[in-house]
């Protein structure tokens, strides 16, 4: 009778053997921190594996506070050597090759205005975890991350807009507003256009610097290729390099770069140049054949907009206006050369384009043929209803 | 007609002769002379030529006078809209993928696509108004007492279906405008209860937007059960008409004789002449714009319902506050009821006809107040 009991007390003890030793193979660290185990669970190393003990060491498997302490126990509570952990596994490159992450990040830090104020010693410079969290750390394109695009500019304010801490080095508390305001944030933030630019890409990820004199161009050119190759041929990139002047931040601005507005144009070169200086002049020049153009444009926009609601074919105008606008869009980085030539030309094809389709669509939507054969019809319409209007007079009186 | 008995007489077998000697030529023209192009009634037992003369000879209801024939003008531009909408019919496409580059293809390729969806768009609008002004002029005369009480129900079903009609047609071509003038519609018919979603549902829409199986349902309605049922319903309106007449005072009668078929005819000729003018003239003066295709996902803001249900939005819309939905629907269905079934709860002692103008003129303002509210609100 007790033989088909056998199987089953096996099994129990074996659990009651085995669980607690499964257990204890568990990290037991949660158990008194709750609430960075919660994090940490979240985070892209929980997904990978990585454990506490990886990054704090001690000993795990114990719930005894003194014993799980011991050790090689690491609290990560000297900023100073932040850095250092984590490279502890970012700087191995057998490591990171699976994940296809570069092993460079500890001494592109090192360069960075943080890694070095870090090195010399200052504890409130930005260490790895400032930037990416400390349990809960996500891949960087994870929407929530800290470090996503979108988010980048509110982890950089949470040091870059403290007036207190700014103050100490000197720095400007109001950039990360400005360029929240600017024509690159606002296509970032508002417009949702994963190609604008957040601070890291021009001051760097983890070599974060201002770019230095003469680098400028280079930083505003990686995006901006011909407005800088225009740029480097005219005479001002020279002459701002003689001068210690930051190359396109001159006229642009840094931080609070607003978008191109053709009305401006002659309003900039004023800022250096003489009202009746041949400079400023050539800046009229551009200003207007710009904003003519564009006008024109948007004329010619208006009628294809009229055209498509009269149900004409507006296919081959609409491929034309594209074009012309290339050539628009292409004639304020020429204006960069400082050269009256290619501006001229661009606009000028832009303003042909425009006229043309113009004329077509006037011609188009203005055609009379309807119109004259309405009054043809009406001519019918009368005659017949004065001939029927005559023959009924005649048959009241008959009656 | 004389004439034609007269080649009968000289014994020259004619095409009528030999069409009548194989088919019921009177009751054919019976019946089409029931939508109001012949006003008296023919002897469907006679031969069509002895019929008709015979006809001609009999006094003529006064209805049938300069102007009353502007009630013709109904079928004139339903067979307008018949032959521009068949014209459509061979191109346009009914699924939401094809249904705007059709359209958009009879606009631009097809020869006087344009001029046709234009004629098609105004003879629509002309029929609704001249249905309404008829369902006005029949309140208004009173001329829904007994025995006319279907007359006034054949007119208030008339510019009913009229309505329907309409609002069909211009969720076809999706342009964005006809397609959110139609949802606006469609949740006004919703706010009814029971009988709205009920609707809704047979009609695949569920009032938010048009679906595919809408789209093919929403063009059987426009394009065979509706103009079906509006060409029945003209028949049936005419005929009452023929047998009571508009009103008391139809006992006065045209002097008999063939000049007052010749006159009747001239009159209509006259009429549909100026109608055609009037249409083709706004159809090439007035053009309604092509709009960009319907986006479902995409609500376009300020489209309201059709002109004609701005009124049962307007209403909708003040009553919002006050009313649930449901309610403010039951209350538009009632009142819909109520004015359909007019001659059997209004039996009061003849008005007078001012006070019928006057009842008239303050039913048409409220409706236009409403209906400038439904406009401001859209």
């Amino acid at each position: 009778m007790m033989r088909p009991f056998a199987p089953a007390v096996v099994v129990c003890l074996t659990l009651f053997v085995a669980l607690p030793a499964a257990a204890e193979e568990r990290e037991s660290c949660g158990t008194c921190h709750p609430a960075s185990r919660v994090d940490f669970e979240g985070s892209i190393h929980a997904r990978e594996e990585v454990t506490c003990s990886d990054c704090h060491g001690g000993d795990p498997r114990t719930l005894d506070v003194d014993e799980a302490h011991r050790g090689k126990f690491r609290s990560w509570k000297d900023r100073l050597t932040t850095p250092l952990l984590c490279a502890e596994c970012h700087s191995d490159l057998e490591r990171m090759r699976a994940y296809n992450l570069p092993g460079d990040q500890l001494a592109v830090y090192q360069t960075s205005q943080h890694g070095r104020s870090n090195a010399a010693g200052d504890r409130r410079a930005a260490v790895c975890t400032d930037c990416h969290g400390g349990h809960g750390i996500l891949a960087p394109g994870d929407p929530a991350s800290s470090v996503h695009p979108r988010n980048i500019q509110e982890t950089c304010a949470a040091c870059h807009a403290d007036p207190d801490l700014t103050a100490a080095y000197d720095l400007d508390s109001s950039v990360v507003d400005d360029y929240r305001n600017s024509v690159h944030g606002r296509a970032l933030l508002d417009e949702g256009n994963a190609a604008a630019p957040d601070c890291t890409s021009c001051h760097g990820v983890h070599g974060a610097a201002p770019p230095g004199f003469g680098d400028v161009d280079k930083v505003c050119g990686f995006c901006h290729a011909q407005t800088r190759r225009a740029f480097r041929e005219g005479p001002h990139y020279q002459a701002m390099l003689a001068a210690d002047l930051p190359e396109c931040a001159s006229c642009h601005s840094n931080h609070a770069i607003s978008q191109f507005e053709a009305d401006a144009l002659s309003g900039i070169c004023l800022e250096c140049h003489g009202e009746d200086s041949t400079q400023a002049q050539l800046g009229r020049v551009f200003q207007t054949s710009i904003s003519a153009a564009a006008a024109e444009l948007d004329r010619a926009a208006e009628l294809v907009q009229q055209g498509e609601r009269r149900a004409l074919d507006v296919e081959d105008y609409l491929a034309r206006l594209e074009g012309a606008r290339t050539a628009l869009t292409e004639a304020p980085p020429a204006s960069h050369a400082v050269l009256r030539e290619p501006v001229e030309e661009l606009t000028r094809r832009a303003r042909s384009i425009g006229e043309e389709v113009q004329r077509e669509l006037y011609a188009k939507l203005n055609r009379r043929p309807a119109h004259i054969g309405l009054a043809f019809f009406w001519f019918y319409l009368l005659t017949a209803i004065a001939i029927l209007w005559v023959y009924r007079r005649q048959l009241e009186r008959e009656r | 007609m004389p004439e034609r008995s007269g080649s009968k007489e000289a014994g020259k077998p004619t095409v009528l002769d030999w069409l009548s000697r194989r088919l019921r030529l009177t009751e054919i023209f019976s019946l089409l002379s029931s939508y109001g192009f012949y006003p008296a009634e023919v002897d469907t037992r006679k031969p069509l030529a002895e019929a008709l003369s015979e006809a001609g000879s009999k006094p003529w209801p006064s209805y049938a006078r300069w102007p009353r024939v502007l009630s013709l003008i109904v079928i004139a531009l339903l067979m307008v809209e018949f032959i521009t909408g068949s014209l459509m019919a061979l191109y346009y496409l009914p699924t939401p993928e094809s249904a705007y580059a059709s359209t958009g293809a009879i606009l631009r390729e097809v020869d006087f696509g344009q001029l046709i969806r234009q004629i098609h768009f105004w003879g629509a609008q002309a029929l609704l108004f001249v249905l309404i002004a008829r369902v006005v002029r029949l309140f208004a005369r009173r001329a829904y007492g007994p025995p006319r009480e279907l007359l006034w129900v054949f007119a208030v079903l008339l510019m009913f279906v009229g309505f329907h009609l309409e609002l069909t047609g211009r969720a076809l071509p999706m342009t964005a405008s006809g397609y959110w003038s139609a949802v606006r519609a469609l949740e006004i018919v919703q706010s009814v209860p029971i009988l709205g979603p009920a609707t809704l549902s047979v009609l695949g829409a569920d009032g938010t937007f048009i679906s595919d199986v809408a789209l093919i349902r929403f063009y059987l309605l426009h394009a065979a059960v509706l103009p079906l049922l509006a060409v029945a319903l003209v028949y049936l309106h005419f005929s009452t008409l023929r047998t009571v007449g508009i009103s008391a005072r139809s006992t006065e009668q045209l002097v008999p004789g063939d000049s007052a078929s010749r006159l009747h005819l001239a009159n209509i000729a006259i009429l549909l002449h100026v109608a055609l003018g009037v249409l083709i003239s706004l159809a090439v003066l007035a053009t309604i714009p092509f709009d960009p295709p319907a986006d479902p996902t995409v609500t376009v803001p300020g489209i309201g319902p059709p002109w004609y249900l701005l009124a049962p939005f307007g209403f909708l819309e003040w009553t919002a506050n006050v009313l649930p939905r449901w309610a403010g629907g039951l209350v538009l269905f009632l009142g819909f009821a109520l004015f359909v079934s007019l001659p059997s709860w209004d039996r009061s002692p003849k008005r007078s006809r001012t006070m019928s103008a006057l009842l008239a003129s303050v039913f048409l303002v409220l409706w236009l107040a409403l209906s400038w509210y439904g406009a401001r609100v859209a």
